[in-house]
């Protein structure tokens, strides 16, 4: 039981309670310390004034203090409830769930905590847990439609459907007249049963529920949308047509429309005619709609391809609308209609009657298009490509988008320096276009401009943000920016800027995993249920996204370098080269320190002393601005980890990820996970180089176990290797994989580097790869790659190499680097 | 290129889009709560003819309209706003922008019966006041001066929407009359911005309730 307080501290330890809410932490600490002084043991008091610490920041001053809170009274739920929140603010869900618990089971009438308890639990997926709670919260408060709505959530996010509808259809049967039609929750409330219903598979049921509970629906585009849909499955094609052409006439840019529609009307794919006259009586009835004109060209073929990719084309190319390359590459993977288009094009240049003075209507954009159709990486010929847009530019040397299509040129010649500088050109010429801003900074960065790339964006990026434009991306979470940064930064050897940035990264995906917390009760009163659902399933996957997935192999591979020793490779100890690289590094580092700290100190200097610290306390100062300390780590391979946990959790299927993972997991030796990404890599493409080099580096393991490695395991692991057979003879595995795939040039590359990792002698296996540069399939990139292979091998062949590489490809500068 | 409404997948590309081409940018909870506000309001415009990247493929987003229901109207009358529209450099003349601000207003009115629509546009941005004054036939209300972060004026500019729920109820979209409760305060819209909770015996943890942030 709470400590009882005579009426004044009574009233105190109230004040106390609205300060922390009103955020008057000082005052609350204030009032706290005067009952303390009377009651140095009074836990209630203690638990709160860990509260306002910790909301202070204080959290190890909070902490003890909250212990000690328990310590003097166990039995207070006040005490129990602040530990769990204190818990919860460090995230360590688990604890704070156990400390809700308890605070309840003192306190069982406390809707407070009980309320807290259940967000936590839908917010760490426990469902079971989540389903008891909401159903205690029901019993409390039956009189809430949003205290059943919850449990029907609670039921359908556990998988138990008709449980939730269940629920659902008992709160409409209390219901003693039909809420007005305007009711938006409970419009909502009608469409989430009817999603659930669905979902159920019973589309008769969803639809006779549809037709009578959501004829009036304020939703009207997910009814229908649902409508047509249940009428399509229940075969009923007819009526399904009708709902698909109303809503093509509310909206006829949806591809998906437009298939449905000829599904229902049961016309066979390769009826290219009645399929076409679908799309032309759309084109006819919205003379606006691109779709309608464009998507014919996906399905026809032959001369009426060619006849309506012309028409289309000249009409694009009148207007002079400059995304329509864009709007037609996907048709390039047939090289009978990229030839086409190509014809179409270049025949329209020499067509007499077309606008040869205009900047970017007929002739221009039909030079920007056969610019970009040459620039494309399935119809390249880099050298027509800059004909074609210095063509383009001589008809509007002012031109952004021109500009733009020259950078990237540039870029696909692997001239990185000239690409920045062109797209810096280009952004010259709209200052006011932040695209143009953002593919400039973009390619000063691929240029390794950190400096520069950052002044570019601080042109857009807010003022007054203190910290300056790196504070602003990094509040915005700026993905792009401050990946291409981390990248640029790693591929200098800046370590510690690079994991800088890969981490706060991290952060940012920390803090979008975050930000659905308080969704758990928002949506809730918000109604809007269909979409919180559809957030909480995002979640639990969001880290799939491409833009994880790189930014975790980019900080892995990071760690990967930092955890190979110098020694390996047979160079012992640190090489001259190294030391020297080392030195530079530390210059830089120090170099940029003190830039920081002057610019910091010049922005102290012209802040208005009124307005100073303001923006001051709410931020902490970082401590490691060049992530010096991150970069010092002694155990790189367990920081790795915090990448690559999550990215083979959400991203099994990513080839790039299991590769990652096998590289971590052997050098961490532990084999059967490493075994693990090892077979679905070769699930995934056993003929990938990388993972080729990977079955011999294991079957070398296998064959020769490290001696604390225990039989049993070993026998395991053999057990579970796939390519067991084949690699009994792993030299001669590795001459059939490189004669099966001698054309390609990674390939040859990686079965070069399994040659060495066989005992093939070293000079041999740097001859064999400076080779590839007279491989008759080789680019630019793969000369990259093996020049690459050569630097971490401390090769004595890399300026030789370089050099015949650059005659090759004088332009490359990741050659030149 | 197919306009259809938004998802909460989308949403790391759109602020991808957002960050690429315009000064005014959210953190990806002012995106979620729109998507979880007024979800049949946002719409993106997504390039569907693309080959998939990779078994992790999400859809590129070329443009998108990010829009919201006004909490609460100072002169009481329910309107939509938009609070975000930008379609990629390498999409436009597609006419997408258009096509998203009509999908966004159809829906205003039919899911929330707004009577208009208002949005925000920098002084010096012509394009976007071509589409918004001559295409949409937005007109110019007031403007704000020092609007913007950088201190640009800024149109604040309306649409009324009895057109479009004309055409609404024409298409036999929506067969009834609006009027009545549209002017309605909705009573839990009002409290959204601020949650007080109690804990125990009276005892309040707003602080760690956090609020959904309004950024503007």
């Amino acid at each position: 039981m709470p400590q009882p307080l005579a009426p004044k501290e009574a009233a105190q330890f109230r004040t106390i309670i609205r300060s922390f809410e009103d955020k008057q932490y000082k005052r609350g600490l204030k009032t706290a310390d005067l009952i303390l002084k009377k009651h140095p043991k009074h836990g209630d008091t203690m638990a709160m004034k860990a509260l306002i610490l910790n909301s202070q920041g204080k959290s190890d001053e909070a902490f003890p203090l909250a212990k000690e809170a328990l310590t003097v009274d166990m039995k207070s739920h006040i005490c129990w409830h602040v530990y769990g929140l204190l818990y919860r603010s460090v995230k360590n869900f688990e604890e704070a769930i156990k400390a809700y618990k308890f605070a309840l089971k003192l306190d069982p009438s406390s809707a407070q905590i009980q309320r807290d308890l259940a967000i936590l639990q839908v917010h760490v997926r426990d469902y079971q847990g989540y389903i008891q709670s909401r159903t205690a919260m029901l019993q409390a408060r039956p009189q809430l439609r949003s205290s059943w709505t919850a449990l029907a959530i609670a039921h359908h996010l556990a998988g138990n459907l008709a449980e939730a509808e269940n629920v659902l259809t008992t709160y409409e049967g209390t219901l003693k007249s039909p809420p007005s039609r305007y009711d938006i929750e409970h419009s909502e409330a009608v469409m989430y049963k009817n999603s659930i219903i669905a979902e159920q598979g019973d589309y008769q049921r969803a639809l006779d529920h549809l037709e009578t509970a959501a004829k009036h629906n304020l939703d009207r585009l997910a009814v229908l949308e649902c409508r047509a849909d249940y009428l399509l499955k229940l075969g009923r094609k007819e009526e399904a047509a009708k709902v698909y052409r109303l809503l093509l006439d509310r909206n006829s840019e949806h591809t998906l429309y437009y298939e449905k529609l000829e599904e229902a009307l049961e016309i066979p794919a390769d009826d290219a005619a009645a399929r076409k006259a679908i799309y032309d009586e759309y084109a006819a009835k919205f003379p606006r709609c691109d779709i309608a004109r464009r998507a014919p060209l996906d399905f026809l073929s032959g001369d009426e391809f060619r006849q309506v990719a012309e028409s289309y084309l000249t009409l694009m190319l009148n207007k002079g609308v400059p995304s329509l390359f864009a709007n037609l590459k996907h048709l390039y993977s047939d090289s009978f209609k990229k030839d086409t288009l190509r014809e179409i094009a270049e025949k329209y240049i020499t067509s007499q009657d077309i606008d040869s003075e205009s900047k970017d209507k007929g002739e221009a954009a039909a030079l920007y298009y056969l610019a970009q159709h040459y620039n494309y990486h399935m119809s390249r010929d880099l050298a027509k490509a800059h004909e074609y847009v210095d063509r383009a530019i001589e008809k509007d040397p002012k031109s952004v988008d021109f500009h733009m299509t020259k950078a990237r040129i540039l870029k696909h010649e692997g001239n990185i320096k000239a690409a920045a500088e062109m797209m810096n050109t280009a952004r010259k010429l709209d200052l006011k276009d932040r695209y143009i801003n953002s593919k400039c900074a973009k390619y000063q960065l691929r240029n390794n401009e950190n400096e520069k790339a950052l002044k570019t964006v601080g042109l857009f990026t807010r003022a007054e943000t203190v910290g300056g434009p790196l504070a602003d991306l990094l509040e915005m979470q700026c993905i792009w920016f401050l990946t291409e940064d981390g990248e640029a930064y790693a591929r200098q050897g800046n370590t510690g800027l690079a994991l800088k940035r890969f981490h706060a990264l991290n952060n940012i995906f920390d803090v979008w995993q975050d930000d659905q917390f308080d969704f758990h009760s928002f949506s809730l009163r918000k109604g809007q249920i269909r979409a919180y659902i559809d957030m909480v399933r995002w979640e639990d996957h969001f880290r799939d996204h491409p833009v994880y997935t790189r930014v975790a192999l980019d900080a892995v591979n990071l760690y990967l370098k930092m955890a190979e020793k110098p020694s390996a490779n047979g160079t012992n100890g640190v090489s001259e080269e190294d030391a020297l690289e080392k030195k530079k590094a530390a210059k830089k580092a120090r170099k940029e320190q003190q830039r920081l700290e002057r610019e910091e100190a010049e922005r102290q200097a012209k802040q208005d002393p009124n307005k100073g610290g303001q923006a001051g306390d709410a931020k902490k100062k970082d401590e490691d601005p060049l992530g010096l300390t991150l970069a010092a780590t002694t155990d790189p391979l367990g920081e790795a980890m915090k990448f690559l946990g999550p990215m083979l959790q959400s991203s099994p299927k990513s080839i790039e990820a299991q590769i990652a993972g096998f590289e971590v997991y052997m050098r961490r030796e532990k084999y059967v996970l490493a075994l693990q990404c090892l077979n679905r890599a070769l699930g995934i493409d056993a003929e990938n180089p990388r993972v080729h080099e990977q079955v011999v580096a294991f079957r070398k393991l296998l064959d020769n176990p490290p001696s604390d490695l225990p039989p049993k395991v070993v026998e395991t692991l053999k057990a579970e290797f796939k390519p067991s057979e084949e690699t009994a003879d792993l030299s001669k595995f590795n001459e059939a994989f490189q004669a099966k795939h001698q054309d390609s040039p990674l390939h040859v590359l990686s079965a070069i580097k399994a040659k060495l990792q066989l005992g093939v002698d070293l000079a041999k296996c740097e001859k064999e790869v400076a080779g590839l540069v007279d491989h008759a399939n080789a680019t630019f990139s793969h000369a990259v790659a093996a020049l690459e292979t050569l630097k971490s091998w401390r090769s004595a062949e890399v300026n030789a190499f370089r050099q015949a590489a650059l005659a090759k490809w004088p332009n490359v500068t990741r050659l030149s680097e | 290129m197919d306009i259809r409404l938004l998802t909460t997948a989308d949403l790391p590309l759109i602020q991808h889009a957002n960050l690429e081409n315009l000064p005014e940018n959210y953190f990806l909870k002012y995106y979620l709560y729109h998507a979880l506000s007024w979800p049949q309001l946002s719409f993106v415009a997504v390039d569907v003819s693309r080959p998939r990247k990779g078994p992790y493929d999400y859809p590129k987003i070329v443009g998108y309209v990010l829009a919201k229901m006004e909490e609460e109207p100072t002169d009481g009358v329910q309107h939509g706003h938009i609070t975000s529209l930008s379609v990629m450099r390498t999409h436009r003349r597609l006419g997408i922008a258009e096509k998203l601000m009509r999908q966004s207003q159809l829906a205003m009115v039919e899911t929330f019966q707004a009577k208009y629509v208002s949005l925000h546009v920098r002084v010096s941005n012509v394009a976007a006041r071509h589409l918004y004054e001559d295409t949409l036939r937005f007109r110019n209300e007031k403007t704000e001066s020092k609007y913007y972060a950088d201190g640009e004026d800024a149109y604040s500019m309306r649409l009324d929407l009895d057109d479009v729920a004309e055409l609404a109820k024409r298409d036999g979209v929506d067969e009834g009359d609006a009027v009545g409760e549209v002017g309605r305060d909705p009573e839990a819209d009002g409290k959204q911005k601020k949650i007080r909770v109690a804990v125990g015996r009276g005892l309040g943890v707003g602080d760690l309730v956090e609020k959904v942030e309004t950024k503007q």
